[in-house]
């Protein structure tokens, strides 16, 4: 006798592989969101500890839509957030592709850029507001800072890692050093490049955060602080969502910028 | 013609050396420091050899007998330590770019579509992209790669990277080919395919080849003459004018004469390996 196998789909339910992606960490955040708000409207945390999800949110809506004070703060953040990082881009790729190069230039830098990489960053804050004061250009420096480092190894890296086959070959058909770094050295250390931008970008926002908690009279590491100095914790756990949004979606755009690449990888 | 030379002979010249040959080196010397334990070493020693334009001439040669490396001479990558190298009568290393190299290895650069490749050459001389591109089409049609311009070379076969490979360097019409084995990463049959289409592009193209190979057969079905280099310090032992009709379809490789000339060559090499064996003592094969 012959039994007929049950057809497969009767069996448990099954989601696409993209669709888990989305759902679980979203089911997460839901549970996340209703315990948080069950235990703070419950008087389980102290309101002081822990603001209720909804208040955050109010908070929000608040500070976007009905009074919109979070604005000014926002600008302020991204204006020195962007100037700084784009420095820092600019000045790692170049200074990366210079020392990468010529084993001179790596002699002399290397050293400087091992110090750059131990010197905790926030221990030259008192300094730089000698130099710049209070203001943009304090924080500015301080956020290109932050992130130079990281674009100048990366690129460094990818430069030095740049295979000697593909020189010679640019070499024997009369390269000059130009086409040189636009044909063969910028294209192939173009991967580590990126990871290099995206370290940068993260970096660069705790800079901005860090800078505006120390020395500065606007922005949203200015507003979170004083939030927490005033026991305002909806508002702090408002401006945190707001970073973590911005970093999250900067890391998504570098992704993207990384994927365009692709093509030509095996 | 067969003029095959001992190696105490001194002198080798078959072309005569009246300034009419496109290539001629006389008296090539190469001596570098091996990096392992910086004895200085001689790679190649009076090596004497003229090419005439047109010419089809492959080098054999026990392995490390300095023939990839009188290639890179030629290419003017590397500066002899002695003698000389004259295209077109003068020195190598005061003519810009007359040459191309089809590289062992395809070497295409994995960021770039075939046809930015292939006008690669062109592109280094500062002709725009656009126009560069325009230049390398018909070279891209001729190595067959019409419909695969537009993939990245990790889209493309092996045998198919190095038809890419000779249309780049074709593309900024050398004068003097100059090819690395560039075949010996292939698979047997991609191989011979690619002999064929070689030489279907130079007879349409014809233009002076010189062609490195450890494939005795490869330099037979290829070449009008073929250079036997001894073990090293390399020099020619041997310069075999084959005279086989051309064209040549593959069925050449079948016939007595074919296979006459590849065992005269074979033995010439195995003699140098022999000598270059007992030199050292046994102790370091040449192979």
């Amino acid at each position: 006798m012959t039994t007929v196998a049950a057809p497969a789909r009767a069996g448990r339910f099954r989601m696409r592989p993209g669709l888990e992606r989305v759902v679980y960490p979203l089911g997460l955040a839901i549970t996340i969101i209703v315990v948080w708000e069950i235990a703070t409207r419950g008087g389980f945390i102290k309101r002081i500890l822990l603001a209720p999800f909804s208040a955050v949110v109010g908070s929000l809506w608040d500070g976007f839509v009905v009074r919109g004070w979070l604005w000014p703060h926002i600008a302020a953040t991204a204006s020195v957030w962007i100037v700084g990082y784009l420095l820092a881009v600019a000045a790692g790729i170049a200074v990366g592709l210079l020392v990468g190069m010529s084993s001179r230039a790596s002699k002399i830098a290397q050293p400087w850029l091992n110090a750059i990489y131990v010197t905790p960053d926030i221990a030259l804050v008192p300094i730089f507001i000698i130099w710049f004061g209070i203001g943009f250009q304090f924080k500015i420096w301080y956020v290109f800072l932050a992130g130079f480092f990281f674009v100048a190894v990366n690129t460094l890296t990818g430069v030095k890692a740049s295979e000697g086959r593909y020189i010679r070959v640019a070499r024997h058909f009369g390269a000059s050093r130009r086409k040189m770094i636009a044909t063969v050295i910028l294209p192939g250390s173009l991967p580590y490049i990126i990871t290099g931008l995206r370290q940068a970008a993260g970096r660069s926002l705790v800079g901005v955060v860090a800078a505006e908690f120390v020395a500065s009279n606007t922005g949203l590491g200015f507003m979170v602080s004083v939030a927490g100095q005033t026991f305002d914790t909806a508002r702090v756990m408002a401006g945190i969502i707001i970073l973590v949004v911005a970093g999250i979606g900067t890391a998504e755009i570098l992704r993207r910028v990384e994927r365009r690449f692709d093509r030509w990888r095996a | 013609m067969v003029a095959t030379h001992d190696r105490r002979d001194t002198h080798v010249t078959t072309a005569q050396p009246d300034g009419s040959a496109l290539l001629e080196a006389r008296g090539v010397r190469m001596d570098y420091e091996r990096r392992r334990d910086g004895q200085i070493v001689t790679a190649i020693e009076g090596l004497d050899l003229s090419v005439a334009e047109g010419e089809f001439v492959s080098i054999v040669g026990p392995s490390g007998c300095g023939k990839t490396t009188f290639l890179r001479i030629v290419d003017g990558q590397v500066h002899a330590t002695g003698g000389q190298v004259l295209l077109d009568g003068r020195p190598i290393e005061e003519v810009r770019r007359d040459r191309a190299m089809v590289f062992q290895e395809p070497l295409l650069f994995p960021w770039f579509s075939v046809v930015r490749n292939v006008a690669y050459g062109l592109e280094c001389q500062n002709v725009p992209i656009a126009e560069a591109a325009r230049r390398a089409e018909p070279y891209i049609e001729l190595v067959g790669l019409a419909k695969f311009k537009g993939h990245y070379p990790h889209e493309l076969s092996g045998g198919m990277q190095q038809r890419a490979n000779l249309a780049r360097a074709l593309t900024v019409n050398p004068r003097l080919l100059l090819m690395d084995e560039p075949f010996s990463a292939l698979d047997a049959q991609t191989r011979e395919l690619m002999q064929r289409e070689l030489l279907r592009i130079w007879e349409e193209w014809k233009r002076t080849v010189l062609f490195v190979t450890h494939q005795i057969g490869e330099a037979v079905y290829l070449s009008d003459r073929v250079i036997v280099m001894s073990g090293a310090p390399g020099r020619v032992v041997a310069d075999i004018r084959l005279d086989l009709p051309r064209p040549r379809p593959l069925e050449v490789k079948r016939t007595p004469r074919f296979q006459e000339y590849e065992d005269e060559i074979w033995h010439l090499i195995e003699r140098q390996v022999v000598i270059n064996f007992e030199q050292s003592g046994g102790g370091e094969a040449g192979l």
